[in-house]
């Protein structure tokens, strides 16, 4: 029943069964266990021993972080749990069952221990219940001070009596006696080898304070949770979930709708039983994808309640504005498992029709509308017909998206779809279309044979292929508008299997392309629709200027990435595409001579047009410079220079050491390490003493320079930290940091000390 | 200072506001897919619900009109029920509220196959062996009247008024261990509901935090 043996440093009890002895005669064996450890530790004098305790479903250790201690200072100590796959033990809040692993100690006097500092859970679904806990292992660790006084060379005897519940589907709850000897010594100890990584593994997994401000609000059926992360702009999946502190404060097994706005994070969870608290604390989970897998990263929570009055409404502070803009847009999936398939592809559905609606969709309906006024006494099989083909059109071009973003996905890269609209020359080219459109609708311009390359003249041809080309250019034209908020669509579709992408994606295309199929199926409709007439010019004059307003609305995009000089080049650019326009109205008048120098003219300011994008390629955006530096440097505004290439080999070659971070605003992990670990005076100051130089580059707009080094090392994304220690040549070699960085894995790094 | 709008939050603001009426659905899946049950609230009418007991007999709260009742969610084989059958504390709750007159009815809602399930006849072997003294003990394989309660723990109490209020949900103490050594001294919640009710007051403490093992329910229609 019960196994006793000794190995190497340490002992092994097998307490299979242990739980089913009758009490009295566990307790017994619980106090002869102290006895046991005495007979097997004594001859281990050499060194710390560990003691450990093994169950069928938990191999529990107690260990150190040294292999020694001073007197007068701390060390880490803490409870290793090795854990059967399929099986969890529990955190703090255990969440909806379970019970958290207790450790009672028995320290020698003068010894004290600090409270367990417990890693970010996880979320462990049990249908219906959620619980909270660890799968896999974990280090549950504490600090012991040893007092000054100890003598040097008497070893720390801890003991502590350790109870945890192990579940799958079954609980059991186990229990073991540990005991652990650390030596004393007068310099500073070694760290254990074995147990170290461990120990440093269990510290990235620790919260680490909020670096934003936060407020809830308690109503009566949500508990809100802002954060004021504005600067972060989350183009892209993550999972984001909050663990509180204690019982019944949310409901554990609900659904946290996350949504991201101007204000920051907000996230709305139903409320649970317990009765109010006046702060709601705990964890907040940002799960990230990067280069090189999932960083997850834990904030310690502790948010004063507003008012109550409130009613789960917005925050006091949050502005005007804000009450609109918070829950209207979810850029990040629901991190409890998202929408169900039936009801993402619902929704898909609905958001499709609706996607009718927007201004850079709607004038193209419009024409194709017209299309159909004039059709309508062609009769039905060619109304569905075209109908037909123009669905066919739009489920190829959302087909041809959904692959072309999992054929990235699937190449490692996990994007969102924003990523058009964050180059400048996307978004230019954008304008240009819709301005070119514009003018078409205007009459300015017969779209025909001529730019049928456009797009628009595609969709204003007739017949089958005309429908199918208005489809994809419904499509295509769609996109920026919907980029930003396509957030939930994409993330969800990004995170299954791909066939459900694809579905999501074409349930998508299907809505949109619904209102034209209904007109097929029902010509009753078709014939509500104003008869054609002179109205109808009038019609496709005023659809211009939705067109002209879209192109306003991305120049100011435009603007707003690459600052006002950009801005300029773009509307040059216009005024050369309205003279290509007019030259090409000459064209068609005129004779042959006229004809072609007009011709050679216009394409010539089409050239000049497109010219204008070359420098927006390296544009930066001064507004971004501006956040980053903000951000990062606080009040030693000097701390950092911008990178480039040329500045780092200028000073590789001066042998300076060179700190490089590469950063994005729309990646968490890099802001909060910018918060966490890089912005801090101290830092700062020890770098500037090093002569450290501080090189900065922002990728938010992927600066294709960035990109280069980013490559060179091997990476496809931010945050990349590389350290170049003093040296030229061969003396010099890069240093890469990990991707989470702390205040001590810099200065470890950098050599700060 | 990190509150400051930037102009590039302005301008998400505006993009924001020009597509949200549009998109607004495809962001809120959230909600929709909560699973559809609730916790019943305090004060308001206990959910009515009709069992089949061990001995084949049908109960329905509505019966019960006029007295006290307590629902106990329980699974023989979980640690926590052990803790609180193998010390006596259950049955001498039991006991206790069937010398006052009320309705105990435990409840078992394991699904077949999943721990804690158990036959009718096995059922009532388990009170015998145990010297339980429920009034009934409720078999809810489906998971049905666990669901309505929203019953998540074993043990997981609830008490009813003779109005067929519910009044107390939640642990059956305040010891949220599987330690029987925890029995001693700890402050049972049902039995201070249960005074507080016999006092004429109100139930000091209505809710608290219910633990032990997971219900077991089966997956079939959650």
């Amino acid at each position: 029943m019960r196994q006793i043996s000794v190995k190497g440093f340490g002992w092994r009890v097998s307490v299979k069964g242990f739980a089913n002895l009758p009490k009295d005669l566990r307790r017994a064996a619980i106090a002869l266990i102290p006895l046991w450890l005495l007979v097997v530790c004594l001859p281990v004098a050499a060194g710390a021993t560990d003691a450990r305790v093994a169950t069928e479903n938990v191999t529990a250790t107690l260990v150190s972080e040294t292999r020694a201690v001073r007197p007068g200072a701390t060390v880490m100590v803490g409870l290793h749990q090795d854990i059967r796959a399929g099986w969890h033990t529990y955190w703090k809040n255990p969440g909806d069952s379970g019970e958290a692993t207790d450790i009672d100690w028995q320290l020698p006097e003068g010894v004290t221990v600090g409270p367990i500092q417990w890693p970010a859970p996880h979320r462990i679904p049990y249908d219906p219940l959620v619980n909270y806990g660890y799968e896999g292992e974990v280090l549950l660790a504490s600090a012991v001070q040893v007092p000054a006084d100890w003598p040097v060379g008497e070893p720390v005897r801890l003991q502590a009596e350790a109870t945890w519940l192990v579940c799958a589907d079954v609980c059991i709850p186990e229990q073991g006696s540990f005991s652990l000897e650390i030596p004393t010594v007068a310099d500073p100890p070694l760290a254990d080898p074995v147990w170290a990584p461990a120990f440093a593994a269990a510290r990235a997994a620790l919260p680490v304070d909020l670096p934003w401000p936060a407020d809830a609000a308690v109503g009566p059926e949500t508990v809100r949770l802002m954060v004021a992360a504005g600067d972060w702009r989350q183009t892209r999946p993550a999972d984001v979930h909050f663990f509180p502190d204690s019982w019944g404060v949310i409901d554990h097994a609900g659904d946290q709708q996350v949504t991201q706005s101007d204000a920051g994070l907000a996230l709305a969870m139903p409320v649970g039983s317990a009765p109010p608290v006046e702060r709601l604390t705990g964890v907040l989970v940002v799960a990230e994808e990067l280069d090189g897998g999932t960083v997850r990263r834990a904030f310690a929570v502790d948010a004063p309640i507003a008012d109550a009055a409130a009613g789960g409404g917005v925050a006091p502070g949050a502005g005007p504005g804000v009450a609109g803009l918070t829950g209207m847009e979810g850029e990040v999936a629901g991190a409890a498992g998202g929408p169900g398939l039936v009801l993402a592809l619902g929704l898909a559905l609905i958001g499709g029709i609706l996607l009718n609606l927007m201004p850079c969709v709607f004038p193209v309906l419009s024409m194709k509308a017209m299309g159909l006024v004039r059709h309508a006494q062609a009769g039905r099989g060619v109304i569905l017909r075209d109908a037909g083909a123009y669905t066919a059109g739009v489920l190829a071009a959302f087909a041809a998206v959904a692959g072309a973003l999992l054929a990235v996905k699937a190449g490692g890269a996990q994007i969102g779809w924003g990523f058009q609209l964050q180059s400048p020359v996307v978004v230019l080219l954008l304008a240009y279309l819709l301005f070119a459109v514009g003018l078409s609708l205007s009459g300015m311009l017969t779209v025909g044979n001529r730019l049928s390359g456009l797009g628009s003249g595609l969709a204003s041809r007739s017949g089958p292929s005309g429908a199918f080309f208005t489809g994809v250019l419904a499509t295509v034209v769609a996109t920026p508008c919907t980029a930003p908020f396509m957030g939930a669509a994409v993330g969800f579709a990004l995170t299954q299997h791909w066939a459900v992408a694809l579905l999501v994606f074409q349930a998508l295309g299907l809505g949109l392309a619904l209102p034209y199929v209904a007109l097929g199926l029902w010509p009753g409709l078709l014939r509500r629709l104003p008869r054609p007439g002179p109205w109808m010019d009038r019609l496709k004059q005023a659809l211009a200027f939705p067109m002209y307003l879209s192109a306003a609305w991305l120049l100011w995009v435009l603007g707003r990435q690459t600052g006002v000089d950009g801005l300029a080049a773009a509307l040059v650019g216009l005024v050369l595409i309205g003279f290509a326009v007019w030259l090409w109205r000459i064209a068609g008048e005129t004779d042959r001579l006229w004809s072609r120098v007009s011709t050679a003219l216009a394409a010539l300011a089409l050239v000049g047009a497109l010219g204008v994008m070359a420098p927006l390629s390296q544009a930066r955006s001064p507004s971004d410079a501006g956040d980053s530096g903000r951000a990062a440097a606080g009040a030693q505004e000097t701390a950092w220079e911008p990178y480039s290439p040329a500045r780092l080999a200028a000073l590789r070659d001066e042998g300076r050491p060179v700190f490089v971070n590469m950063t994005a605003a729309w990646c968490i992990t890099c802001l909060v390490n910018e918060q966490v670990a890089l912005s801090s005076p101290a830092v700062l100051d020890a770098m500037e003493q090093a002569g450290i130089v501080y090189l900065k580059g922002d990728w938010t707009n992927r600066d294709p320079e960035i990109t280069a080094l980013l490559e060179s090392f091997g990476r496809s994304g931010v945050p990349l930290y590389v350290f170049y220690p003093a040296g030229t040549g061969g003396d010099s070699t890069p240093r890469v940091l990990p991707q989470i960085l702390t205040e001590s894995v810099v200065r470890d790094a950098l050599g700060l000390g | 200072m990190r509150l400051t709008l930037t102009k590039r939050e302005v301008l998400r603001g505006g993009v924001g506001l020009a597509g949200a009426a549009i998109l607004a659905p495809l962001a809120a899946p959230g909600p929709m897919v909560r699973p559809a049950y609730a916790a019943p609230t305090i004060d308001t009418p206990a959910p009515g619900f009709t069992g089949t007991d061990s001995e084949g007999g049908t109960h329905s709260l509505a019966d019960y009109r006029g007295r006290v009742v307590i629902l106990e969610w329980t699974n023989h084989q979980c640690p926590y029920v052990q803790k609180h059958y193998g010390t006596g504390n259950m049955q001498a709750l039991q006991r206790e509220a069937a010398d006052a007159g009320h309705v105990w009815l435990s409840v078992i809602s394991s699904a077949p196959g999943l721990q804690g399930h158990v036959e009718p006849g096995r059922a009532n072997a388990l009170t015998a062996e145990r010297n339980a003294a429920p009034s009934a003990v409720i078999l809810d394989p489906s998971g049905d009247i666990g669901r309505l309660y929203d019953a998540r723990t074993t043990p997981h109490m609830y008490v009813i008024d003779p109005a067929g209020t519910l009044v107390y949900r939640g642990g059956i103490d305040d010891r949220p261990t599987a330690r029987w050594s925890d029995v001693e001294g700890a402050t049972n919640h049902v039995r201070q509901a249960l005074a507080d009710l016999a006092a004429g007051r109100p139930v000091a403490t209505p809710v608290t935090r219910p633990y032990g093992c997971s219900v077991k329910y089966g997956s079939g229609d959650s």
